[in-house]
């Protein structure tokens, strides 16, 4: 059986990181999914165009929450450029434009409900926000 | 004693669906108030239609056009008798439910209405049966009023000041809810509606393949559904409307069939039901939809109501037994259908829709178009197990290990 169900996605969706308080963030931005509930805000703290921190808070599927938590964890520390080409490669591998992962093997375990279309939405509605978050001037 | 329910084998009836035996992994399909699945009699009918006496309706001379229209016109008395129509031309055939909801607010109700009045729906309304009333009120000057639900989910009539008062227009309500299966007290609402001649629509889409359904006892003015959730093919459904209203009604679609007289700037509509069919009709639609119809007649739609009634009670027994899983709506009682909505505490109902699924067992999960019912839920959504007579103790078995495989894997 291939259950979108993997121990990486399990452990994000059990124990997720950076996730909670928004106070201390630079920017917040929200993404909500009306059709199924999924309703989380993404923020970012940035020093020198390099995010210091990512954190996100909400209610939704394990699938979008994991997939926050992961993201948080896999842009931390990166440029502000950086996160965009992230999300950018995210949106390409979800939209099905490109077929590889990006090379980052956490995010690989996202890569199985990309057989499900109807949850591509959960996977990227953090991703979504955080690029809203990365393009305010 | 035999009971109604007692007398059919309704296991041997599940066998009448190919869908059951067509893949290795057992099919727990629990999604029929989604759509249901389909009996052999009906993909034959449809095979047979095409194969044998597929022509145009209404619109040839030649015998196969002839025949084809006898048999189109044949379905709709078909229709007729399923749902106790006085007569074959109250029906009209539309693509379905929605769009013949459509057709009453665009076609009557947006002439009907004048600033001011009202036109009443229930919290527990499928979107279907409320955004078209909530258009078409905007645009009159008009006002959608909503019955409220009682903590149980039942309509609060007490509570809807002014339903049955002299500015209501209209009152469209459905038989039983989609999320909830609470079966509403459609004859007393009519009843109390024509003390101010006040017309009722009824949405039957949950309803008419699952429970005697008869528009003379119902007392109704408009009666909706469709072909696909009981057992009929996609993409037809049916408007039934009183004489009188539907002579007060302008179609919605204009072209061909629907008219006698095209002059340069105005024209004749035909005569009812054929001025609301324009476009070639779907003959296949229709004769798969007869032919269902007369499936479900002749198993007995109180046998089913009674089995679906059994399953959806063991059902909620079962799943009352698991820690952390809420069941909305009343606890059993006569007036809750084979629909079965629920959640699990700090477990999104898409991942059990989608755990479910990986072990063979088809559930719904989501507002189920019922947003305004999900505010007065205070959830963004539910997993809904919706049955139907093909059903099993087998399926509620698979459905429950599903709910605990949903606990495992996510319960914290």
């Amino acid at each position: 059986m291939n259950s979108v169900y993997k121990t990486v996605l399990l452990d994000h969706f059990h124990n997720p990181r950076n996730k909670g308080d928004l106070d201390s963030m630079d920017r917040v931005k929200r993404g909500s999914n009306p059709r199924c509930g999924d309703d989380i805000e993404v923020g970012i703290r940035a020093e020198n165009e390099i995010l210091e921190s990512v954190r996100f808070r909400g209610r939704g599927c394990s699938i979008c929450l994991a997939s926050a938590s992961i993201m948080s964890e896999c842009t931390i520390g990166l440029t502000m450029r950086q996160a965009r080409h992230l999300v950018q490669q995210m949106l390409d591998w979800f939209g099905d434009t490109i077929s590889e992962a990006p090379s980052n093997t956490t995010l690989a375990a996202l890569g199985a409900v990309r057989q499900h279309p109807a949850r591509k939405k959960c996977v990227l509605l953090a991703w979504v926000a955080l690029d809203e978050t990365l393009e305010i001037k | 004693m035999l009971t109604a329910s007692d007398s059919v084998d309704f296991d041997a009836l599940r066998k009448d669906f190919p869908i059951f035996d067509s893949g290795p992994q057992t099919l727990h399909y629990l999604d029929s108030a989604a759509t249901s699945q389909k009996p052999r009699c009906v993909i034959d009918a449809i095979d047979l239609c095409y194969r044998n006496q597929y022509g145009p309706v209404h619109r040839g001379l030649y015998p196969l056009a002839e025949s084809a229209t006898e048999a189109y016109e044949k379905a709709r008395q078909t229709i007729e008798n399923f749902i106790n129509a006085p007569s074959p031309d109250e029906i009209i055939f539309t693509r379905s439910a929605t769009e013949a909801i459509n057709l009453v607010a665009s076609g009557w109700a947006r002439q009907a209405l004048e600033a001011g009045d009202e036109i009443w729906v229930s919290q527990m309304e499928h979107h279907s049966n409320y955004l078209p009333w909530q258009r078409v009120c905007r645009d009159r000057g008009a006002s959608l009023k909503v019955i409220p639900l009682d903590s149980s989910g039942q309509l609060d009539l007490d509570k809807a000041d002014g339903l049955f008062g002299n500015r209501t227009r209209l009152i469209a309500i459905t038989h039983v809810s989609n999320v909830l299966g609470i079966v509403n007290p459609v004859e007393k609402i009519t009843r109390l509606a024509s003390v101010n001649s006040i017309p009722v629509l009824v949405d039957a889409a949950q309803s008419v393949g699952h429970m005697p359904v008869d528009v003379q006892s119902l007392s109704c003015d408009f009666l909706v559904a469709s072909a696909h959730k009981m057992c009929g093919p996609g993409g037809i459904g049916f408007l039934y409307g009183k004489k009188e209203r539907l002579t007060q009604t302008e179609p919605l679609l204009l072209g061909g069939g629907m008219v006698d007289q095209v002059l340069a700037d105005t024209s004749i509509w035909a005569e009812i039901p054929a001025r609301f069919e324009a476009g070639s009709p779907n003959l296949a639609g229709a004769l798969g939809f007869a032919v269902a119809a007369a499936y479900i007649e002749e198993i007995g739609r109180q046998p089913i109501a009674k089995r679906e009634q059994e399953l959806a009670a063991t059902a909620f027994e079962a799943l009352s037994e698991i820690d952390g899983v809420t069941i909305y709506g009343p606890e059993n009682s006569p007036y809750r259908s084979g629909i079965l909505s629920f959640n699990i505490d700090g477990i999104h109902p898409h991942d059990i829709a989608q755990i479910a699924g990986e072990h063979g067992v088809a559930i719904r999960a989501g507002h189920h178009c019922c947003q305004p019912l999900m505010r007065h839920l205070n959830t963004p959504s539910t997993a809904r197990a919706s049955f139907s007579f093909y059903n099993n103790k087998d399926d509620i078995a698979a459905l429950v290990m599903a709910v605990h495989e949903t606990k495992k894997i996510l319960g914290s």
